[in-house]
């Protein structure tokens, strides 16, 4: 993993393939790019821990996390998967762990800039419904088998 | 159920959740862009595993989810279904049957991402009832 940290640029070129910010429009991304702040966490650190007050939205760009609620391992996420946003719509404590597992670097979006776009921008907020939509099929599957 | 003049309608759309932001000249545009369905007791409206037939708001009465004819959940005034299998263009995972008479509002499948588009506060409404949703699904699990 490289140590420089990212120009606007590049923000902007990463973000482009994560499927959460697909179709949003050029002036939502150049602020996501703007606002988006990089974070590196070495294997085996906690990005973000259970029952804490959510204060952002995790884009992984590198590396891979694993999504832990007690010691259940609910999910593995890698490059284009993103975390945190239930805390950032609901305001609501972190209802899971989220863990490291190999050296990882994330984008991260505060709380506040996240909700000012979602308000602002109709494609991303149908991304994200989508996103949480997915999830709520996979974790009925998953409770079902 | 009685018959709800247009002026009634209005006004139990308004109280609704989904629609709370929406001024009232707002809320008389939905109103003309879906259109109002009534149904028996006992009525299939969504059936798991046929492609789906599109958005529900409850207006008055109630439905039952079920999932291989077990009854996972109910669904009251102001509540909405459908949308899942619309957004993701999957088969509903869910029969939805009417447990009492119902009163709904309907949108066809393909209808609805436009409808969102145009009522960004219905948008941010539906956002965060589905994060509850993901939130409780989670809960259910631990």
């Amino acid at each position: 993993m490289r140590n420089m940290s990212l120009s606007d640029e590049e923000k902007t070129a990463a973000l482009a393939h994560v499927p959460l910010f697909s179709g949003i429009s050029f002036e939502s991304m150049s602020r996501l790019a703007a606002a988006a702040g990089e974070q590196d966490f070495a294997a085996g650190q906690f990005i973000v821990r259970q029952g804490q007050i959510g204060t952002g939205l995790y884009i992984v760009l590198e590396g891979a996390v694993r999504v832990l609620r007690g010691s259940d391992e609910l999910a593995d996420l890698g490059p284009g998967d993103f975390f945190g946003e239930l805390s950032v719509i609901d305001q609501q404590p972190r209802n899971a762990s989220v863990q490291a597992i190999a050296d990882t670097r994330c984008l991260s979006l505060a709380s506040w800039e996240l909700l000012q776009l979602l308000q602002t921008d109709t494609a991303l907020s149908l991304n994200l419904i989508r996103g949480l939509v997915t999830r709520i099929r996979e974790y009925g599957e998953h409770h079902r088998h | 159920m009685s018959a709800m003049s247009q002026q009634e309608l209005f006004d139990t759309l308004s109280g609704l959740a989904l629609f709370a932001d929406l001024s009232r000249p707002q809320v008389e545009a939905v109103a003309h862009q879906m259109t109002e369905e009534s149904y028996p007791t006992g009525q299939r409206i969504l059936r798991q595993g046929f492609t789906g037939t599109g958005f529900y708001v409850i207006v008055e009465g109630e439905v039952a989810i079920k999932i291989d004819g077990d009854e996972i959940a109910r669904l009251g005034k102001g509540d909405f279904f459908g949308e899942m299998s619309i957004l993701l263009g999957e088969p509903p995972v869910a029969d939805v049957v009417t447990t009492r008479q119902l009163r709904a509002l309907h949108l066809g499948g393909p209808e609805l991402e436009g409808f969102l588009r145009e009522n960004p506060s219905v948008m941010y409404r539906m956002l965060k009832s589905i994060a509850l949703r993901l939130r409780n699904a989670n809960r259910w699990r631990s």
